[in-house]
């Protein structure tokens, strides 16, 4: 057959509608891809962008010694801005006798590459937005420096042999960091005047840094040509190591973006399947016509192909066009939702939509017309003759090298993929089976039911088969649905309830035993203050008897970088079990405990090979304190709460002199009161991080609205295929009743067994979807996510009630036109 | 075979697999029909007279014996080979017309052209439409025409691929009366103007008199 036969062939389809559901699913795989991977795309470099704020960077690379020249020579060879940076402790000092330590942080022009810098002229304001940096001679201070120090701005503090003018507040930097040891409040200054002030000295603890920014391919590159070794002594540092809790938030939510995706696809997937085999259906006839008139199997197979091509080529050119405009809509939609500016998409997602699409014509669509060259031409006399069974086998290994190829091309993650289709054979067989049994449960009911009722029920299963594959991808659909919803709620939730609103976002360290009862008194009154808990450096010196260097050379190999027993942490004893705190071995102690115990945290004591019974030495402040390993606790580290590795019965460290420490919530307006707070106890440490907790709050909620666009969209595309699937049963439908019609059925008796049909469908369909959601949702949590597992009852009712609504619905909608239909019509069009 | 014979069925036997065992629809049948010449095959329902047909004209394969149509032995060739003798030698006619739904009368008569890659298909199939009398309904859709009218439209499809042998499977089964005595004379009219083989199969009387030799089939056998 030539090319013009082939276009006219298409033509006509087109013309005849029998393309239109073809074009349609292909439209909607593209269509979605392209859109979902367009604002993901858009959105994730947003947030990357945002989250680069935390770093003051797209990326930096750190040490404790100056950075070498030859990365300085690498960085420069590659198009990227750089700005350095030194961080180190230093005692300062105003007027005669006052001094404070503060954490210093000098800065050069550029800086900060991400983020902005907030100054204020009173301490305690908000502030506003600046690009520029303290001149040289002059120190940005922290709010609380000024009670603290009775300084105001224009007077002079000294840092080493330097004095240096205090001009402004220094109101937030974005890379503040809420580490524990970045002691102290902040001075910041311009580099230049570093060497004045001779604090840099052999042996100092100074942290160095070279923030970068650019494109991620420039820096990925940098990164893999400087390839970072742990005995390099320098660090390549991006937002996931930054900042563990941002990055952890990134993760699930591209995951679930991810997910989301996959589904789309693979529902998209399923409809141009379906709506491929109707086509490929309805033209077994055609087929045996070209065949008894000269074509060839291969001429039949050639010109089914070539017009699929042409479906595909217009799939992905009105998909991508409407892909685009889908997603310059959902930005619209959501442009007051998302207060960040998106940054211009990359080809990426045309590129992926469009190959989504030819994928889903391959693998889903040209099975079933490669079929049509099988089609007998003995057909044109013997219409029962279909095409032979063996090619079905193309079909389902295409289709299933499709859905492997696109699972793992789009999330690749084998995991993911892996699981997904662990989960999609499990449903296909446990579910296969459970729909056939639930369908001859039907027809037992059905006997002794009214006669719509015995209509739809007889119909059902007499088209066992049919309705089995269509229970399924109902199922399927609604399981999808429902497990995006379930995560969706698990997910939100999760985020919601590590950051409640009264999260602690102040601590308070360095509170002397003397000072515990007044500033107690005194936080008492914003009601939402912490446990107060002693703490003391020390670190472990012998672990049964055996040094501590020479426990870590048993047990780790020399390049392990990981934690080593003998580093200094922060110690605290307690008589009760912490908040938020579980122990999962052994016991704790009863609170008049007199020996010397120790409870450890479960994964601190797993990498330093400790377990319950092992005898710890302590070296604190210079005393040896020996203990016991009674329980391992797990605890919530993304909680905002004070943590501690190492907690020792009250009775181990009763004569250590140690500080206090505890943490509360205080609103932005309420700042004024660390000015009280630090006038009354100016040794007291505040460290503010409230910021950094509003910052991923921001970003928790902007995660939030994508992930519920995304399930927008899924929902979008598991109802077209709800569609698809109706459609491709209803020829079979619509021949039945309109026999039904002309043996004197009314229109009233054929609506009742559409609905009832449907309904049962749907029913079914939802109750195979519940089992299905369930267990995907508890593997999904379970393996994915990390989060606990929960069981939903009220889905046990939403389910099915939803499944059988939602198909009578669209059911009825799409077989609307098999009642309005005169039955002649049906009877004489053998292709109707 | 002599230089004249068109068709020659050496042994024609077919077996269809069933739920209760082999099922033997053909058995020993051999036959040869002449160029130019008009054979009625005639037969009770479920003798096998239909699947005869469909394996004399290479749209199926017999389980044992031989074929030959136009000097080429159907029955050692490949789906994709038959299909082109059948493209070069073979018209049809069926009792359901078989015109494709989504074409106009005009379009289904040039669809055999167009599958060969023929130029002027158009012409050619307006001159047909004219011989059966359909030149008026030409941009019609068969679903727009008469049962008559379709089988008129299938007749001129049939000879538009200027067959050796035009295969017909009941072309008056659908057809009242009056309307089938029209098609009958079309047919034989436009067979003795294109000198082409005629093999029918029918219950039709009128029609396999109408035919110079009538061939009965019982049970899966030739009667002689």
């Amino acid at each position: 057959m030539n090319a013009s036969i082939v276009f006219r062939m298409a033509w006509r389809d087109w013309r005849a509608g029998e393309l239109a559901l073809l074009l349609v699913a292909l439209l909607v795989a593209v269509g979605t891809v392209t859109a979902i991977s367009l604002f993901v795309d858009r959105l994730h470099q947003a947030l990357l962008l945002e989250s680069a704020n935390f770093l003051a960077a797209d990326r930096y690379i750190g040490g404790s010694n100056p950075i070498p020249e030859p990365y300085r020579k690498a960085v420069a060879a590659r198009n990227l801005d750089l700005v350095d940076t030194m961080v180190f402790p230093s005692m300062i000092f105003a007027g005669v006798d006052r001094s404070q330590l503060v954490a210093v942080k000098a800065v050069e022009e550029g800086y900060p590459l991400r983020g902005v810098l907030r100054t204020a002229l009173e301490p305690f304001t908000r502030g506003e937005e600046g690009t520029d940096i303290p001149p040289p001679g002059e120190v940005w201070l922290d709010s609380r420096l000024f009670p603290a120090m009775s300084v105001k701005l224009g007077d002079e503090v000294e840092v080493g042999l330097a004095r240096l003018k205090v001009t402004r507040v220094l109101i937030a930097e974005p890379d503040r960091g809420g580490s524990f040891f970045d002691l102290g409040p902040r001075l910041l200054m311009n580099l230049a005047d570093v060497p004045s002030t001779e604090v840099v000295q052999p042996g100092s603890r100074i942290g160095y840094r070279l923030l970068l920014r650019g494109e991620d391919d420039e820096l990925d590159a940098l990164e893999a040509e400087l390839g970072f070794e742990d005995s390099s002594g320098y660090r390549w540092v991006d937002v996931r190591e930054a900042s563990p809790r941002i990055g952890s938030a990134l993760d699930r939510a591209e995951s679930f973006l991810l997910l989301g995706g996959l589904l789309a696809v693979l529902l998209a997937g399923v409809a141009v399947a379906l709506s491929a085999h109707r086509y490929a259906r309805r033209h077994y006839d055609h087929v045996g016509i070209f065949k008894t008139l000269g074509a060839t199997p291969d001429q039949v197979m050639w010109s089914y192909v070539a017009v699929l091509a042409l479906v595909g080529a217009a799939a992905v050119i009105l998909g991508s066009i409407i892909g685009g405009l889908l997603h310059l809509g959902i930005v619209e939609v959501l442009k007051e939702l998302i207060p960040i500016e998106l940054p211009a998409p990359s080809l990426r997602p045309f590129w992926l939509g469009a190959t989504t699409g030819f994928i889903c014509a391959l693998a889903f669509a040209l099975p079933p017309l490669i079929h049509l060259r099988n089609v007998s031409p003995m057909r044109v006399i013997r219409r029962d003759l279909g095409s032979a069974p063996a090619s079905q086998w193309l079909s389902y290994s295409a289709a299933a090298t499709g859905s492997l190829f696109l699972l793992i091309w789009y999330s690749e993650s084998l995991f993911l993929t892996f699981w997904t289709l662990v989960g999609a054979a499990a449903v296909l067989v446990l579910f296969g089976t459970l729909a056939l049994l639930l369908l001859r449960g039907g027809r037992v009911v059905g006997m002794q039911a009214g006669s719509g009722w015995r209509l739809a029920l007889s119909g059902l299963q007499r088209r066992h088969r049919e309705n089995t594959a269509q229970i399924l991808i109902f199922g399927l659909a609604i399981m999808l649905l429902l497990v995006l919803v379930l995560l969706r709620t698990a997910l939100i939730d999760e985020w919601r309830s590590q950051l409640p609103d009264d999260v602690p976002n102040h601590f308070l360290m360095n509170i002397t035993p003397e000072q515990v009862a007044g500033v107690r008194e005194l936080l008492r009154k914003t009601r939402r203050q912490g446990p107060i808990y002693p703490m003391i450096r020390g670190r472990v010196v012998e672990v049964n008897g055996i040094d501590a260097k020479q426990w870590d050379a048993r047990h780790r190999h020399p390049d392990d970088p990981g934690t080593r027993v003998g580093s200094e942490r922060n110690l605290t004893w307690a008589a009760h079990v912490p908040k938020d705190n579980e122990v999962v071995l052994g016991e704790w102690w009863p609170s008049n405990e007199e020996r010397s115990l120790v409870s450890l945290e479960d994964e601190y004591a797993r990498e330093l090979y400790l377990k319950l019974g092992d005898r710890l030495t302590f070296d604190v402040a210079g005393v040896r304190v020996d203990a016991e390993v009674a329980s391992l606790r797990r605890l919530d580290w993304e909680s905002m709460q004070p943590n501690f590795f190492i907690i020792f019965s009250p009775a181990a460290l009763k004569d250590s002199a140690a500080t206090y420490m505890t943490s509360f919530h205080l609103e932005r307006e309420e700042k004024i009161f660390l000015n009280r707070l630090l006038s009354a106890y100016p040794t007291v440490t505040v460290i503010e991080v409230d910021a950094i907790i509003a910052q991923v709050q921001i970003i928790v909620d902007q995660v939030t609205q994508a992930v519920e666009l995304i399930l927008a969209l899924v929902v979008v595309s598991g109802c077209l295929v709800l569609i698809a699937s109706i459609q491709a049963g209803r020829d079979a439908r619509v021949r039945e009743h309109a026999l039904v019609r002309t043996l004197g059925g009314t229109t009233r008796l054929i609506t009742g067994a559409l609905a009832v049909e449907f309904a049962v469908l749907g029913t079914f369909a939802g109750i195979i979807a519940v089992v299905g959601a369930e267990v995907t949702v508890a593997l999904l949590q379970n393996q994915v996510f990390e989060l606990p597992v929960q069981a939903h009852p009220w889905l046990w009712l939403i389910g099915p009630t939803v499944g059988g609504i939602l198909i009578l619905v669209v059911g009825l909608w799409g077989t609307r036109g098999v009642v309005s239909s005169p039955p002649m019509t049906v009877l004489r069009g053998a292709d109707d | 075979m002599t230089r004249n014979t068109v068709i020659r069925a050496v042994d024609i036997g077919k077996v269809v697999p069933t739920a209760e065992g082999n099922l033997s629809i053909l058995a020993g049948v051999g036959l040869e029909i002449n160029t130019g010449e008009s054979v009625a095959i005639v037969g009770a329902s479920g003798s096998g007279k239909t699947t005869l047909l469909g394996i004399l004209a290479g749209l199926d394969l017999p389980s044992s014996g031989t074929v030959e149509l136009a000097r080429e032995e159907i029955t050692a060739l490949d789906e994709e080979a038959r299909a082109r003798i059948r493209g070069e030698h073979v018209g049809f006619v069926f009792q359901t017309f078989q015109l494709l739904a989504s074409l106009t009368a005009l379009e289904n008569v040039m669809l055999p052209a167009e599958l060969r890659g023929d130029p002027g298909a158009e012409p050619e199939a307006l001159k047909l439409l004219e011989k059966v009398g359909l030149s008026e309904r030409a941009g019609h859709y068969p679903r727009q025409l008469s049962g008559g009218e379709q089988q008129r439209v299938a007749i001129a499809r049939a000879f538009a691929s200027r067959p050796t042998v035009l295969f017909a499977d009941e072309p008056t089964g659908n057809l009242d009366t009056s309307t089938g005595q029209k098609i009958i004379e079309l047919l034989f009219d436009l067979n003795t103007e294109f000198n082409t083989t005629l093999v029918l199969v029918t219950h039709d009387s009128r029609l396999a008199q109408r035919c110079g030799r009538v061939v009965e089939i019982e049970q899966g056998r030739l009667r002689t």
